[in-house]
């Protein structure tokens, strides 16, 4: 299945757009998806540990398992306020 | 079509993003109730001056679905675990000044002390939790994301 992925910040300046996507696996993991983006994306890579998954608005851990219906974003340490 | 305000006065919460400068007398307006004793009010504002670099303006963006969905559960939070009776958050997008308000946030309870406990546990989590990033743009020309302060996370 092709999965977009959301960008923001940071991560959206550095790959110059504010969605990606990527060819993966039906219930493929979060932690396998961003371990593939990173190897696709590699202005990800420095970002991998610090980036926190959002699957339909919500954090989720990285152990979840992934739909094409999924909306998902890569979120990385925030700061508003 | 009736004024935005005017529909806010009526409910207990009050969340939004917009770009337009914080009003915080529409804050306070909104957070009175004959059932309060007190009204705590946060507002974040743009700092000119840190570890001797100056700020030109801060400028925010933000994930709005997500950002108003977190949001409305720590406001959710914050009335099941203090007795309260009106919230408002509001953050701003886009440019902000120095010494403009890019968050307000403010809640009415019938004593002080949950009041200001209530306000300051949503200023904190905001600042943790919810997807908003600010740009800051020093005097000398150079910008950075901020990175703020990230919930500890585990796998």
């Amino acid at each position: 299945m092709t999965q977009e992925v959301l960008l923001f910040s940071v991560l959206r300046q550095r790959l110059g757009t504010p969605r990606i996507t990527i060819a993966v696996q039906e219930g493929i993991s979060g932690a396998d998806l961003l371990d593939q983006l990173s190897e696709q994306y590699p202005a990800l890579a420095p970002y991998r540990s610090m980036i926190r998954l959002a699957v339909n608005q919500e954090y989720v851990s990285e152990t979840i398992t992934l739909s094409g219906s999924d909306e998902i974003a890569l979120i990385t340490p925030v700061s508003g306020g | 079509m009736a004024d935005k305000s005017v529909i806010a006065m009526k409910k207990k919460q009050w969340i939004d993003l917009q770009h337009e400068k914080l009003d915080a007398e529409a804050v306070v307006r909104f957070l009175q109730t004959p059932r309060a004793g007190g009204i705590d009010i946060f507002l974040g504002t743009t700092r000119q001056w840190t570890d001797g670099r100056e700020t030109i303006h801060l400028a925010y963006e933000c994930y709005p679905s997500m950002a108003l969905k977190e949001m409305q559960r720590l406001a959710d939070e914050a009335c099941e675990r203090w007795p309260v009776e009106k919230v408002c958050l509001l953050h701003r997008l886009g440019v902000v000044e120095v010494s403009e308000a890019s968050v307000i946030i403010g809640v009415a309870t019938p004593h002080r002390v949950d009041a200001f406990a209530a306000c300051r546990f949503l200023i904190d989590t905001l600042k943790r939790q919810v997807p908003i990033w600010k740009r800051e743009v020093f005097a000398d020309g150079s910008t950075e994301w901020v990175e703020g302060d990230a919930m500890p996370w585990t796998k």
